[in-house]
């Protein structure tokens, strides 16, 4: 056991610091915050400059194979610098990413296309996971992938396609057999967003009316469907094994659930509302002399604290070499809950000041608090539900047995 | 960072349960909870074999000078066992000597300690059971080259079977809070005490003892004489974060129980571990079992260092307090009524880490405690950074 980080990371640490002091300015901020409501495509200007200049220091993809153009450095000391990003809104995380998926599946010649791209933000992936009436029973997927010759068409729609309108690729789940058990005819393919017969539509969320404001971690105030039309690709496009789709999917996702990205998306709010109580009265009435307030505070603090420590077993974990049996569905668990319970005793707090939103008068720390009632949940259901997550803790975890599990073959589109 | 065991902390961990799973069966636990002592002495002497009053003791004594991270995986195995021995009362008041007693006083008290030839305990607790200075009523007034104690103490862990106690006393009269209190070597074999037994839910060895005119050499005040504070405060945090990890162990016994039991009691044609009802029980019960672990030993891992800890031991136990007590319950609940009837074994973990979650500071003494170092204190608050706040931007 270790619980510190070592001089050579601190020393990272200051020096991630020092460089977004210096660099991420006012008005990379204002930018960002103009991309995040108008919904517009990729970067602005000064974030892409931005994102060049976290690239030449050497801060993207620290723990991936420098063949691969990463640093070859450890998964912790790239965790500390997606932190420090992540708390001034910028996520510089391969969560998300594909990327660990690529690693573990892929052919030489895709890790060496896609991974330096990848790292180097040239490429961006948005997840064709979910579809209508698909959700957590996600092997029941019907976007379909035929084989024609040297190609895949590909036909359906997905759900929840966040970013699809800014990503440059997507990493698609699709079924490639209907005649087999449905976990065992899934397969995936990463192919460029700019192919013919790809159509992205806008679903707005509910906190994007008024535009939530930037610091406001839970989800995107915009998100997508995606059509598929008989959408043709290289067959190349394959990502491992046809038909062996399903574990390569499951095992991208579980890399997803844990992170700097993730942990933060949770524990943010923490922070603010201590600083805030700390510093923050009305007309006499201090909320932080409160002892049912303070009593609170402090419950919501230990719970945030099991969030990091559980982020740093993950970490731990990752760093050894070993996979996680149930730790990473546990983590998915205890912190969207935690971000859940956390937003609505802040808003018990605050009263009807936590009511109000980004563009209202008296708003508290820009209506953060508010839109985070609207969005906490999403943490909760994204990526697995707390209740997938649960079932996961159970049976791989625990070893409890399988509930009786539907088998049967994928339906007819 | 790393939270997992190393090599070291693994072959400790595992050579404690072999021994406990070998020597300490449930059949001595419940033996013990009707014995006048409490505790097996023959068992006391094996564990000293073993080195465990002494691990976290200095070399000048005969100890192994660990790190405290050590004798909380021992802890949490005496714990999962619900091993009767006196080990966390004495370790609490043998830790205190060795950090802030005298040469004089270590070189005396702490050689029979680690032989297994000594139990010790501590007395702080009196009418009111909160774990602030206030509380202490109890008098100590000096005469000549002794202090005269008077009062009551409760909730003394031990006491039967202890032959020292630390007291702590105010020996500055009408003195209040921090201030005049002192730390005191006690035999337990003194003219003036008197022990009555309390009767708790988990049939351990609590008393109330009652101090009248009880006089203590000057030579067994630990540190300076007023100064105790400090002192007190860290045996208090020591002893906090090493009473959770002895509650996890047992928390963690008693929801692998409950596991097992899902796996093999049959209801509506199949295991009931296989109802999502259950099993989501089963899995908010590792989790709450895991986050109370991961808090205690980094509290632990700090108080090694030298780190201040004070906020982290208080994080571990207000969690510990509810979610350990939590999980028991649930594992309750997945046994259904056999988990209520004597004969069955699991209440033994029940009722232990129920009494345990009541000792040592509830949940809203130690949330108070984090609550003034989050709030109180100046500078913005970092999570992952120190608390209180030590460098203000």
């Amino acid at each position: 056991m270790y619980f510190a980080y070592t001089p050579e990371q601190e020393a990272l640490r200051r020096e991630v610091l020092q460089f977004i002091k210096e660099n991420v300015t006012a008005e990379v901020t204002e930018e960002m915050e103009a991309q995040a409501a108008a919904g517009t495509r990729g970067r602005g200007p000064k974030m892409a400059a931005l994102h060049k200049k976290i690239h030449a220091r050497g801060w993207l993809g620290i723990a991936y194979p420098k063949e691969y153009g990463g640093q070859g450095g450890n998964r912790l000391s790239q965790y500390i610098v997606e932190e420090e990003f992540v708390r001034v809104g910028i996520n510089i995380g391969l969560g998300g990413s594909g990327a660990p998926a690529i690693i573990a599946a892929g052919t030489e010649e895709q890790k060496r296309y896609y991974i330096p791209r990848l790292i180097s933000g040239e490429i961006h992936f948005c997840l064709g996971f979910t579809e209508p009436q698909v959700g957590a029973d996600l092997a029941s997927l019907r976007c379909s992938a035929v084989r024609d010759g040297d190609y895949y068409v590909i036909n359906g729609q997905k759900m929840y396609t966040t970013t699809a309108h800014s990503s440059t690729h997507i990493y698609l789940m699709a079924r490639t057999n209907r005649d087999v058990p449905k976990h065992e005819g899934i397969s995936i393919f990463l192919f460029p967003m700019d192919t013919p017969g790809i159509t992205v539509r806008p679903l707005w969320s509910i906190q994007n009316n008024p535009k939530a404001p930037q610091g406001t971690t839970y989800g995107e105030s915009r998100t997508n469907e995606t059509f598929f039309d008989d959408v043709r690709i290289p067959k190349s496009c394959l990502l491992g094994e046809e038909n062996k789709g399903w574990r390569v999917g499951s095992m991208g996702l579980n890399l997803d659930r844990v992170g700097a990205s993730r942990y933060l998306i949770s524990v943010r709010r923490d922070e603010d509302i201590v600083n805030w109580v700390k510093t923050n009265q009305y007309d006499g009435f201090a909320p932080g002399k409160d002892p049912a307030i303070r009593d609170k505070i402090a419950e919501m603090w230990i719970e945030a604290q099991v969030c990091r420590l559980m982020t740093m077993r993950s970490m731990s974990i990752v760093e050894h070499g070993g996979n996680f049996t149930y730790e990473g569905s546990a983590e998915k668990v205890w912190a969207p809950e935690h971000g859940v319970r956390t937003t609505e005793a802040i808003t018990q707090m605050l009263g009807p000041y936590g009511s109000l939103l980004s563009s209202s008068p008296f708003a508290i720390e820009k209506g953060v608090f508010a839109h985070n009632v609207m969005g906490s949940f999403q943490s909760g259901i994204n990526h697995g539900s707390v209740q997938i997550m649960r079932d996961q803790v159970a049976k791989r975890g625990l070893g409890l047995p399988s509930a009786r599990r539907s088998t049967k073959k994928a339906e007819a589109k | 960072m790393d939270v997992l065991l190393n090599d070291d902390e693994r072959l400790i961990a595992e050579s404690a349960r072999e021994f406990v799973e070998g020597e300490c069966t449930i059949a001595v636990a419940r033996a013990m909870e009707s014995d006048a002592l409490g505790y097996p002495p023959e068992l006391w002497k094996k564990v000293a074999e073993l080195g465990w009053q002494g691990m976290c003791l200095p070399e000048s004594v005969g100890g192994s000078a660990m790190p405290l991270v050590y004798l909380g995986l021992v802890l949490k195995e005496v714990g999962r066992a619900v091993a009767p021995l006196p080990l966390h009362s004495t370790a609490v008041a043998s830790l205190a000597i060795a950090g802030d007693g005298s040469e004089a006083q270590q070189k005396k008290y702490l050689p029979a300690v680690v032989e297994g030839k000594s139990v010790m305990t501590w007395a702080y607790t009196e009418q009111d059971p909160r774990f602030v200075p206030e509380a202490i009523k109890m008098q100590a007034s000096a005469q000549g080259e002794e202090f005269v104690l008077n009062g009551t103490k409760r909730f003394v862990d031990n006491f039967v079977a202890a032959d020292q106690c630390l007291v702590v006393a105010r020996t500055t009269p009408g003195s209040k809070g921090a201030e005049g209190l002192t730390l005191f070597i006690v035999d337990t074999k003194s003219k003036g005490l008197s022990e009555t037994a309390l009767v708790t839910l988990a049939k351990d060895k609590q008393s109330e003892v009652v101090f009248k005119d009880v006089r203590v050499p000057k030579a067994n005040v630990i540190g300076a004489v007023g100064q105790a504070w400090p002192i007190v405060e860290r045996m208090l945090d020591r002893g906090t974060a090493l009473l959770c990890a002895q509650m996890l162990g047992a928390a963690r016994k008693d929801i692998e129980m409950a596991f097992e039991y899902a796996k093999l009691r049959e209801a509506f044609g199949q295991p009931i571990g296989a109802f999502q009802s259950v099993q989501h029980m089963c899995a908010d019960m590792v989790i709450y079992v895991d986050g109370g672990e991961l808090l205690t030993f980094e509290a632990l891992w700090k108080l090694d260092q030298g780190l201040p800890a004070s906020v982290e031991v208080s994080q571990a136990k207000a969690f510990c307090n509810e979610k350990c007590e939590a999980a028991v319950r649930n594992s309750q609940t997945i046994h259904g009524g056999i988990g209520f009837m004597m004969e069955f074994d699991l209440h033994f973990w029940f009722r232990r880490v129920s009494a345990w979650s009541m000792r040592m500071g509830t949940a809203f003494e130690h949330r108070a405690r984090i609550a003034q170092a989050l709030i109180d204190r100046p500078g913005k608050v970092i999570l992952g950074r120190p608390v209180p706040v030590t460098e203000v931007a």
